[in-house]
């Protein structure tokens, strides 16, 4: 009965690890990106340069733009650099203008310019991919959040499965084949096994409202809104007075925050109905300072007279354990190192999942050792490992280059970076298609090693930001972003030379042996 | 923080050769009766106080969350580094379990 049930739970782990571990691999890879998600950022728009950071200077800069160039505009938005983000973004409401009604501008942190920066999405592309898929909305939100589901699943199932979790929890044996990526597959899961199962549980709390949405329904009445504004705490805003008065400044607002809680950091600042005499203005402390997600960190003020109106309400105990879990997923609170960890075990999930992919192959390519050929349906899953890991790198890489490449001028600009990364995507799965198995792994990523390697000479050729000149102006962001490309290029170069190097003995002998005995074979019905 | 990352390791490290297969593989003889116990409360042990000294440090929220990263960052660096570099990260257990309390006493 006890075996029976292991067996059960084995062959879920198995199946639904297959159908749904490529999607995963990419849902993994793009979220373990978002964890760099400014600085990849901040390595797209170049223009963009990094200034000691400076709040106050960094406010009344704002305030003073969007004063001259937003004063008709109903509600700003102001974002402060951080430690992460070296723009100073301002952005404001105008149906005439910008995507979606919103305009958006970044400033140069010290001169309050706006910077021409190249159009990128940066990494927001991967952040959005993440969970979005890239898909029309919600139908992206629902397919991620299912595979969270799935994830889940998979690790509740693969810790049902795996007998000696105990015995062998300090066990890795490399160089021995199937044996090695089991243990490499188990070892991975079972170590980092607290960040797998906080992220995947996370991403059913994130989108715990679309998921199971019937106590909002019946509390709200068929729409979300009102449960978002609740669960926020947002406040109404005021109606215009249609009397004018002028804005007090922000530095004076934001010395009455910093008394509240001293050394507090300002995520971002939200304006409405500015030069009225019922102008509010919102700071919220930054998301880096807190664990969890704090709606009471949020200070309400009146714009005109400089009055502290409101604070954000407290929370819940309920609610603090969703937000506490939210905070663990995005990890915003983490400090370097700690991002650092959190892209490592990004990594490390990524790499349970390719790990379970290849090993589902190579287990039934072993049936199939003594034949020239597999079967078709193994053949599709060689050719969909192959895109959807190192082909899926390979995208990553496009991606980049296509930053660097495309004219500046280019119209749709952003697009065509976006373009290039499924362009990328889709022809690696054609060349997986035309190539036998090892060597469309090995041509790919030697071709991803190549690409991901020479990233930081294009960078340094193509903006003269290059490692020589960001590490000696201290640009952390920028230089992390290069010496980890080079890093991933000289993995994947390992990865590659494994690959294209002859395989080993046991491969070898087999397409004679299947030569030799060829009828036998035709008996054994490969 | 690293004292706390130092501490986890050689309590990961100590569990570890707690066990009778990796324990003869290696320090390369058989375990004396008593050994392994010994090892064994000695790993939970250093656990513990690693869990205390992170929560003393950083408050509940941050120190729970640093706590099981850093654990989690050493054990695997173990156990994958273990075919590879046995003697080195033996070394650096035994390099730790000095290292660590010291770090955790001076460096506040």
């Amino acid at each position: 009965m006890k075996e029976g049930f292991r067996q059960a739970m084995a062959w879920l782990h198995t199946w639904t690890g297959l159908i749904f571990g490529w999607l995963l691999f990419a849902i993994f890879l793009s979220g373990t990106l978002s964890y760099f998600k400014d600085e990849i950022t901040h390595w797209s728009q170049p223009e963009v340069r990094s200034h000691a950071l400076d709040p106050l200077a960094s406010l009344g800069l704002a305030q003073r733009y969007l004063e001259t160039n937003a004063g008709h505009s109903a509600s700003w938005m102001i974002r402060l650099p951080s430690e992460r983000e070296a723009a100073l973004n301002v952005g404001w409401r105008d149906p005439e203008g910008g995507r979606r009604g919103f305009v958006r501008k970044s400033l140069d942190a010290q001169s309050g310019q706006p910077v021409e920066a190249r159009d990128s999405r940066g990494g927001d592309f991967f952040y959005r991919f993440h969970f979005e898929l890239q898909m029309p909305y919600p139908w992206g939100r629902w397919l991620s959040t299912f595979c969270a589901f799935i994830m889940l699943l998979g690790l509740v199932t693969g810790i049902i499965t795996h007998k000696k979790i105990f015995k062998e929890f300090f066990t890795f044996r490399p160089g021995k084949g199937q044996r090695s990526w089991l243990d490499g597959h188990n070892a991975i899961g079972v170590l980092v096994l607290p960040f797998h199962l906080m992220i995947s549980y996370s991403s059913l709390v994130l989108f715990m409202y679309m998921v199971m949405p019937a106590g909002i329904l019946a509390s709200y009445g068929g729409s979300t809104n009102g449960y978002f504004n609740d669960l926020f705490g947002r406040d109404e805003v005021p109606k215009v007075a249609n009397v004018a008065s002028p804005l007090v400044p922000f530095e004076s607002l934001y010395a009455k925050v910093q008394e509240q809680v001293p050394g507090a950091r300002m995520g971002f600042i939200q304006v409405q109905n500015p030069g009225d005499r019922n102008a509010r203005v919102t700071f919220t402390q930054s998301s880096a300072d807190n664990v969890a997600y704090k709606r009471s960190a949020s200070w309400t003020f009146d714009g005109a007279t400089g009055a502290l109106l409101t604070q954000g309400a407290p929370e819940s105990a309920a609610m603090m354990t969703s937000f506490s879990f939210a905070g663990l997923h995005m990890g915003n609170y983490a400090g370097p190192w700690l991002r650092w960890l959190y892209f490592a075990f990004g990594v490390a999930g990524t790499a349970v999942i390719g790990t379970g992919l290849v090993m589902w192959l190579g287990k039934r390519q072993l049936k199939h050792a003594k034949c020239e050929r597999i079967p078709g349906e193994l053949r599709l899953v060689e050719v969909l490992n192959i895109a959807s890991m190192s082909g899926l790198l390979l995208a990553v890489a496009a991606f980049f280059w296509a930053n660097r490449l495309l004219p500046v001028g280019l119209a749709g600009r952003a697009n065509w970076e976006i373009n290039s990364f499924f362009l990328l995507w889709a022809l690696s799965l054609v060349h997986a298609v035309l190539r036998p198995g090892r060597r469309a792994w090995g041509e790919q990523l030697g071709l991803g090693a190549l690409a991901f390697t020479l990233l930081p000479l294009l960078n340094a050729l193509t903006t003269g930001q290059g490692l020589n000149h960001s590490v000696a102006a201290g640009d952390w962001a920028m230089a992390g972003f290069d010496l980890t490309a080079l890093g991933t290029g000289v993995f994947l170069a390992w990865a590659a030379s494994k690959m294209l190097r002859a395989p080993k003995p046991v491969a070898k002998r087999a397409p004679r042996a299947a030569k030799a005995t060829a009828e036998t074979v035709e008996v054994n019905g490969c | 923080m690293l004292s706390i990352a130092l501490i986890g390791y050689a309590g990961f490290a100590a569990l570890c050769l707690a066990m009778d297969k990796h324990f003869s593989d290696l320090l390369g003889r058989k375990p004396k009766p008593g050994q392994l116990r010994g090892l064994r409360l000695a790993g939970w042990l250093l656990l513990l106080v690693s869990l205390v000294l992170s929560v003393h440090q950083r408050g509940w929220a941050h120190g729970l969350v640093e706590w099981i990263t850093v654990l989690m960052a050493g054990v695997t660096v173990w156990v994958f580094g273990l075919p590879y570099q046995p003697r080195l990260l033996l070394g650096l257990a035994a390099i730790s379990l000095v290292l660590g309390p010291l770090l955790a006493v001076f460096a506040r």
